[in-house]
């Protein structure tokens, strides 16, 4: 071999926390001479048990990049000149303090603080909650809120990272619309598990790849028709009457009493007696009971007369009534989904076979919330996993819900071999408070700013119904939005004008490219001026560890440090990395030391809260409570006992979820190689939302604050509030452009509909779905600037079928025009059968924009990679004179990225080789300050 | 030396079983690879162009992607492509140099990387593409199996494997001894028809591939809908009827 | 398969050198050299510049010159080593051979020096030949045409070479050295074309299926590669030519490199201008040899560009 030997380097491991992309593995970080030598997987971790994907092994790359930002700017030349001056931290947080201290003064409201995948919400939303403004969010409005909100208003989990398939008794294992994505090496090392085991996993995507391409069977389904193929195997299911009744009526409200009584203003809801509690009607006793009593023997079927006289059916009544309907048998729907009737028969009778002819039986005795003794815990070994497919559609909110629907009417809801809830799920439905609203004029919020809605009440809306927030989350026009509608964000900003915002605070999120629709159009919103040189966005500060995109276009950029030289605290308060198994968290530690005049943006934002005089952050002297995140981790209580991280917590460290600030809570952690995990014993491995020993551990624990059994909302009643409220019962009420639309979508049992925008456009025209995938080796565009992985993917085709591409005379490497309704995109095409044969689709976020990331001038990710972004508008067409609607989910307000329906043509000969639309920008320029005042 | 070893009797012939049933095509043992041995024994893999227009380097393992049919039926397989540690490697007799060669006591093939001098005559014999020039340092360079690692005491018995196969989070690399048939990596191949790449060639490949599998659930035939049958239909009357306890 | 410079020139530069050395060496053995000392030294010295400029060319494709000495330990097992030690055999042998004849030394001595000359000279050229012969990965070269053709290629650029000099040294070609020219000339091209024949009727080596490992039935294709841009590999194994530029580079070939040198040797024991004839028919052989060569490298497809869906 090569080696010469030297004096020996002085080798370290340090065990932290993965962030190349947002799964949270375990890393085991090898230094030599301080200087980074190796990462891998952390054997000893519960997320990944050793394994690292291609993204978490370039990360010695990505501590290297040249795109790392050095040191705090001031914009010097216009927005997105890449113009700057290098200034000090002293002066940076000074401009920032200042500016926000004014809006603090005058209205909270006019700062709006938006993050991306910076798995710090429990901050970032604690720091807007006591800053007092509601114009807070997270990405997740534009990646998953559909799956969250559907699932934590049906079951009290979601799929996305708040369950997970029961790897070791999955006989059958769905998997809808999910990429290269959430929980990606999980994920990976489940289905190798099922695949050693023998089950089948069957994918449902217009596209194979990935998961898809290793699954027995594969499904090429029409993009945003996922529903219609619920509803198909729901009603075969119903038509051989191969449900778990018994599972309906002792975990779900599938028994519980609807009124009857169209026009009334109970009309949909929940029939209760007297005290409040939900009403069935007991066959053994031919009487109305208490629906949660145990011992009764409910109808799910009938219709029966309540004590004032309206009549009432079983909500199962209504579901099977409007399932078995024909319009929902296979052969009804075939067309529509791409998939041929024999082939959705076959597989409800598979699902029925493995549900009823294979049941998975433990030998674990258990007790039920009733009180029950069970001797054996038996389950329905069929999984099923969705995400961004389903999501990311106008009619994805639905779609995971009718999901949600067919695991309850399967009984596979936390049984043996089913999808099974991530501790700290399963919560009470709904998840949590009610979005919080000032207390007082420049107080804080009296709950975070992202919340659950029970009811119109809730919602964030002035007199006339019209939003309070920047992006109309909470509003008629997305009443569900408990991740905010990050996508609208910047066009909202620019809507408002400087008197309805005057800061955009942006962390970690690319707004300006990659992150939004339409890319063109909002870095025009971001750059526009008035006549006397005004931004229409007044303000916008940047915090990111590289020069993204988004970067030239900020006034203030506050640089962060990468994730290898920082503290990070994954929390139960956030997205922690509890499993099926118990709760756990994790924490960051810094490995390298900084080399540029960077600082943890985490830290930045407790000197800037401290700074403000927060509360929570200050104390009532103004003097900062905190010198920093580390500190805050561990002192910091949101709720008595109940803090970032619930491990080693207590005097001694021995304290579980609940207990008094460990000084040493850290050192804990980073003893136990920074993670903390409980294991739930076996007795409450399953059934979480009705075992009694896990409700009460967990209540114990702080996990959840009642204990009372969990009902499964087969029916939402919630959903049946809004729509009562639109049908003019109650207060608030809808403006009245909304009622119809508010009456339409808010049906208590799921729906399908065509997306919004396929509906509202012409597809003669544009018959073509169009949509991306996450590929396994990038995430989003995090690897752009790495070396390893943008040798994997600096540049990206469109992929198309080949019976498609050969109707339209395209071939391999072929350059071709995409048109939507809004705008034209010039890329090159690639063939392929894994398709479904109506769909184009590509990878997202390889095209990027030149002069970013510290790539050269002439890199393919400029010169050949392309964003679908560019055809994406983030409105619908205008209806009418009203002002258009934004293209998201009506109820949840989710980015509807996936609605997109394009045409294609071959470019002509003679085109330039090049992507289109390019932009460009310099890359940054940053002139030196000739005083620094550090 | 370029002339192969005499394998004494019960010698190793340590290599991967590769499993394309499970492989999801993440190059995660590519990247993994890239790193443990850019910094260990086989030294640096150097990259090219890192952030202009043609980024390239070199890779000890590359991840392809295919599309096959078989009957009308159409699948993709991953396909990640490294050394395969032949019995009869022809890159290490065409070695002018006795740079390349192959371990007696376990089979490795490895580049002696102070001996080479770059004819580049090694990656012509070799028809996996396995071996590739360091354009920088003007030597070849290829898998070692993790040689570096496989055999350190002071790593964990455990994680004594090759890094692909430590990493690889579809579990689609497996490591061990193909001589010995009782090893779990024999097993594999004889349970799952592991195949030779290319075996007209006549290279013996160490390592093997499992062929894609396709699990089935057995279910009687579906019965097309009774003519007319409309609502909730008698099956499912027929089960509500009995009586339930909640 | 990538034609370098440095080895096109290897291969027809010590062609002619070794060539030439051989019919030197041959005629000597049977004792049918002029009595032209001067031709035979001249000959000798013009062959190991040749065979010289060819070794030196090949330390251009090495990446560690330097470390070029370790490429003669591999003789046992290695067509490369063999070839570096059988040319560097060769030169103590051929200019023994060309002292004991420009000495006068004993005829048979002289003619045992001769014929092993001619040995050496033809086994060099044949171990660079098997250096091509034995590598399976490309079907173009692993065949039985590959060693007789260098080694008839060799033979022909040495008779061109030895009938010009000879025509410089004596005024003219003579009839045997034209007529083995002439005749090597026409072996050559038919060979050449017998190359072609059987390369363009070959099967190709291996279907990406087998490739991949996958069994008999199976149809794959490619979709995406590891990488976008091009590695090493391609760069390497990838080079492809298009298949009607390579037919017209073939005609051209055979024209310039084969046809045209056997009517100038022809013409050169007939015609008046036996020197112009012969210098043109020596210029032809190189142009054409290298452009023969360039094909045998370009038209050559490696299997490893199977996995990059390449046609091979």
């Amino acid at each position: 071999m090569a080696a010469t030997e030297q004096s020996q380097p002085r080798r370290t491991v340090a065990r932290t926390t993965c962030y190349m992309c947002a799964c949270r593995c375990g890393i085991k970080v090898h230094l030599e001479d301080g200087r980074l030598r190796y990462i891998e997987g952390n054997r000893d971790h519960p997320i990944n048990r050793g394994v690292l994907c291609g993204k978490g092994s370039a990360g010695i790359m990505t501590a290297i990049s040249p795109a790392r930002l050095s040191t705090p700017l001031k914009r010097t030349g216009a927005r997105g000149s890449g113009a700057f001056e290098a200034i000090s931290w002293a002066q940076a947080m000074r401009i920032a303090t200042e500016r926000l201290a004014a809006i603090r003064a005058s209205d909270p409201g006019r700062l709006a603080l938006f993050t991306g995948r910076d798995q710090s919400q429990s901050l970032t939303g604690h720091f807007a909650r006591m800053f007092g403004t509601i114009n807070y969010a997270a990405h997740g409005g534009f990646c998953s809120v559909n799956m969250a909100a559907a699932g934590l208003y049906s079951v009290g989990g979601a799929f996305w990272e708040f369950g997970e398939p029961d790897w070791e008794h999955a006989r059958l294992f769905l998997l809808f619309g999910v990429a290269e994505d959430h929980d990606s090496n999980p994920i990976k090392l489940g289905l190798a598990r099922l695949k050693q085991r023998g089950a089948k996993i069957l994918s449902i995507n217009p596209v194979r790849t990935g998961y898809s391409a290793i699954a027995d069977e594969f499904l090429a389904i029409t993009p945003g028709t996922d529903g219609l193929l619920v509803f198909a195997l729901i009603h075969c299911l119903l038509e051989a009457g191969r449900i778990d009744a018994e599972f309906l009526i002792r975990y779900t409200n599938a028994h519980h009493l609807v009124i009857d009584a169209p026009g009334e203003a109970g009309h949909g809801l929940i029939a209760r007696d007297a005290a409040g509690r939900q009403l069935c009607f007991d066959r053994a006793s031919g009487s109305l009971l208490e629906a949660q009593a145990s011992g009764t023997d409910p109808a799910l079927l009938g219709t029966f007369e309540l004590a004032d006289g309206r009549r009432a059916r079983p909500a199962f009544a209504l579901l099977a009534e409007r399932y078995a309907d024909p319009q929902y048998a296979p052969e009804a729907v075939a067309g529509r989904c791409g998939i041929e009737a024999a082939a959705i028969r076959r597989i409800a009778a598979e699902i029925a076979e493995v549900a009823f002819n294979q049941p998975v039986v433990l030998e674990q005795p258990w007790t039920d919330a009733a009180g029950r003794r069970h001797a054996v815990m038996s389950g329905r070994p069929v999984a099923i996993h969705a995400m961004r497919g389903v999501s990311a559609h106008s009619n994805g909110f639905h779609t995971c819900r009718a999901i949600h629907v067919l695991q309850m009417l399967l009984g596979a809801i936390d049984t043996p071999g089913s999808w099974r809830y991530k501790s700290p799920y399963p919560k009470p439905i709904p998840g949590g408070p009610a979005p919080g609203r000032p207390r007082a004029p420049g107080g804080p919020l009296d709950a975070p700013p992202l919340g659950f809605p029970r009811g119109p009440e809730d919602l964030l809306v002035d007199e006339a119904g019209e939003a309070l927030r920047l992006d109309r989350a909470f509003s008629w026009e997305a009443p569900l939005a408990i991740h905010g509608l990050m996508h609208m964000a910047i066009a909202r900003a620019y809507e408002a004008g400087p008197e309805g915002i005057d800061t955009l605070f942006l962390f970690m999120s690319n707004m300006a490219w990659n992150s939004a629709m339409n890319p063109g159009e909002t870095t025009r919103m971001l750059s526009e001026c008035d006549e006397q040189g005004n931004y229409r966005i007044p303000f916008v500060i940047v915090a990111d560890a590289f020069s993204s995109e988004t970067v030239a276009y900020a006034d203030l950029v506050l640089p962060d440090t990468t994730y290898l030289e920082r503290y990070d605290c994954i929390s139960l308060l956030d997205r922690p990395i509890g499993s099926a198994h118990g709760p756990a968290d994790a924490i960051r530690i810094p490995v390298l030391r900084p080399d540029r005049d960077v600082r943890p943006f985490q830290d930045v934002l407790i000197d800037l809260a401290g700074r403000l005089g927060l509360p929570d952050f200050a104390d009532e002297q103004g003097r900062p409570l905190y010198s920093s995140y580390a500190e805050y981790m561990v002192r910091h209580q949101r709720r008595p006992g109940i803090g970032p991280l619930a491990g080693f917590r207590g005097e001694d460290g021995r304290a579980i979820g609940k207990g008094a600030p460990n000084p040493r809570q850290l050192e804990r952690y980073v003893e136990n190689g920074s993670f903390w995990r409980h294991e739930l014993p076996h007795e409450q491995l399953y059934f979480k939302h009705a075992n009694r020993a896990y409700l009460a551990g967990a209540k114990a624990m702080g996990l959840i604050e009642d204990d009372a059994q969990i009902v499964l909302q087969l029916y939402c009643e919630t959903l049946q509030r809004f729509r009562l409220a639109a049908e003019g019962h109650g207060a608030p009420r809808p403006p009245p452009r909304l009622r119809e639309r508010i009456t339409r979508f808010f049906d208590p049992l799921p729906i399908w509909y065509v997306p919004l925008e396929e509906a509202m456009t012409d597809r003669e025209a544009y018959p073509l779905h169009a949509i991306t995938q996450r590929p396994m080796a990038m995430y989003h565009s995090w690897g752009s600037h790495n070396a390893w992985l943008r040798q994997i993917l600096p540049e990206n085709r469109l992929y198309l079928h080949r019976d498609l591409a050969a109707r339209l005379g395209i071939g391999d490497e072929d350059w071709v025009w995409v048109r939507s309704r809004s705008a034209s995109l010039r890329c090159r095409a690639r063939t392929m059968t894994g398709v479904n044969r109506d769909t184009v689709w590509t990878w997202n976020a390889i095209g990027k924009r030149a002069g970013a990331w510290a790539l050269s001038h002439d890199a393919p990710e400029f010169r050949r990679g392309f964003l679908l972004n560019h055809v994406i508008s983030e409105y619908l067409p205008k209806e009418g004179g009203a002002a258009p609607q934004s293209n998201s989910d009506p109820v949840t307000g989710q980015a509807a990225w996936f609605d997109l329906t394009v045409c294609l043509e071959p470019c002509a000969p003679g085109t330039p080789d090049e992507t289109s639309p390019r932009w460009g920008t310099n890359p940054l320029r940053v002139r030196q300050a000739a005083e620094n005042d550090r | 030396m370029s002339t192969l070893p005499e394998r004494p009797p019960g010698a190793k012939r340590l290599g991967l079983v590769i499993d394309l049933d499970t492989c999801v095509g993440c190059h995660a043992c590519a990247v993994n690879c890239k790193e443990w041995n850019t910094g260990g024994e086989a030294g640096i893999l150097p990259d090219y162009d890192k952030y202009g227009p043609e980024p390239d380097g070199v890779w000890f393992n590359r991840i392809h992607s295919y599309e096959t049919e078989e009957g009308g039926c159409s699948r993709t397989v991953n396909f990640p492509r490294s050394c395969l540690h032949c019995e009869d490697p022809l890159c290490v007799t065409v070695c002018p140099t006795g740079a390349s060669y192959k371990r007696a006591e376990d089979g490795i093939v490895l580049v002696d990387t102070d001996k080479c001098i770059g004819c580049q005559l090694c990656s012509w014999a070799c028809p996996y593409g396995a071996r590739e020039l360091d354009e920088k340092a003007g030597v070849m360079r290829k898998c070692t199996l993790c040689v570096d690692r496989i055999y350190d005491e002071s790593v964990p018995q455990e994680e004594r494997v090759p890094a692909c196969v430590a990493t690889c989070p579809s579990r689609a690399r497996h490591f061990g001894d193909l001589a010995d048939p009782e090893s779990e990596v024999s097993k594999l191949v004889r349970e799952r028809g592991g195949a030779d790449l290319l075996p007209g060639l006549g290279y013996r490949p160490t390592n093997k591939y499992l062929p894609p599998r396709r699990a089935r659930i057995p279910t009687a035939p579906a019965k097309p809908p009774a003519p007319g049958a409309k609502g909730i239909g008698a099956a499912l009357l027929g089960l509500l009827d009995k009586a339930l306890s909640r | 398969m990538k034609p370098a410079a440095s080895v096109l020139l290897l291969t027809t530069s010590t062609g002619f050198g070794f060539g030439l050395l051989a019919w030197l060496g041959a005629y000597a053995a049977l004792g049918l050299l002029p009595r032209a000392p001067v031709l035979v030294a001249a000959g000798i010295v013009i062959a190991l510049i040749f065979t010289s400029t060819g070794l030196i060319a090949s330390m251009f494709h090495l990446e560690r010159k330097e470390r070029a000495w370790r490429a003669f330990t591999q003789w046992r097992s290695s067509w490369l080593s063999r070839e570096g030690v059988a040319a560097v055999l060769t030169y103590p042998v051929a200019i023994a051979f060309g002292v004991a004849f420009w000495r006068g030394g004993p005829p048979l001595a002289t003619r045992l020096l001769g014929a092993a000359t001619l040995l050496a000279s033809l086994g060099t050229v044949y171990c660079t030949a098997m250096i091509y012969a034995s590598l399976k990965p490309i079907r173009q070269w692993h065949n039985a045409h590959t060693a007789p053709d260098y080694l008839l290629y060799a033979v022909f650029s040495g008779a061109v070479l030895f009938a010009t000099l000879r025509t410089a040294a004596l005024g003219e070609p003579g009839a045997m050295a034209s007529a083995a020219a002439a005749a090597a000339a026409a072996a050559a091209l038919l060979a050449k074309r017998a190359y072609w024949r059987h390369i363009d009727a070959q099967a190709p080596l291996a279907t990406l299926a087998a490739a991949i490992g996958l069994p008999q039935g199976i149809e794959a294709r490619p979709l995406d590669a590891p990488h976008f841009s091009e590695n090493y590999i391609l760069r390497q194994m990838g080079f492809a030519v298009a298949r009607r530029h390579a037919a017209k580079l073939r005609s051209l070939a055979l024209l310039i490199g084969f046809a045209l040198p056997l009517a100038l040797s022809v013409l050169g024991a007939l015609a008046p201008a036996p020197m112009l004839a012969t210098t043109l028919a020596l210029a032809c052989a190189a142009l054409g040899l290298a452009l023969e060569r360039w094909l045998f490298f370009a038209e050559a497809t490696h299997v490893s560009a199977l996995y990059y869906g390449r046609r091979i």
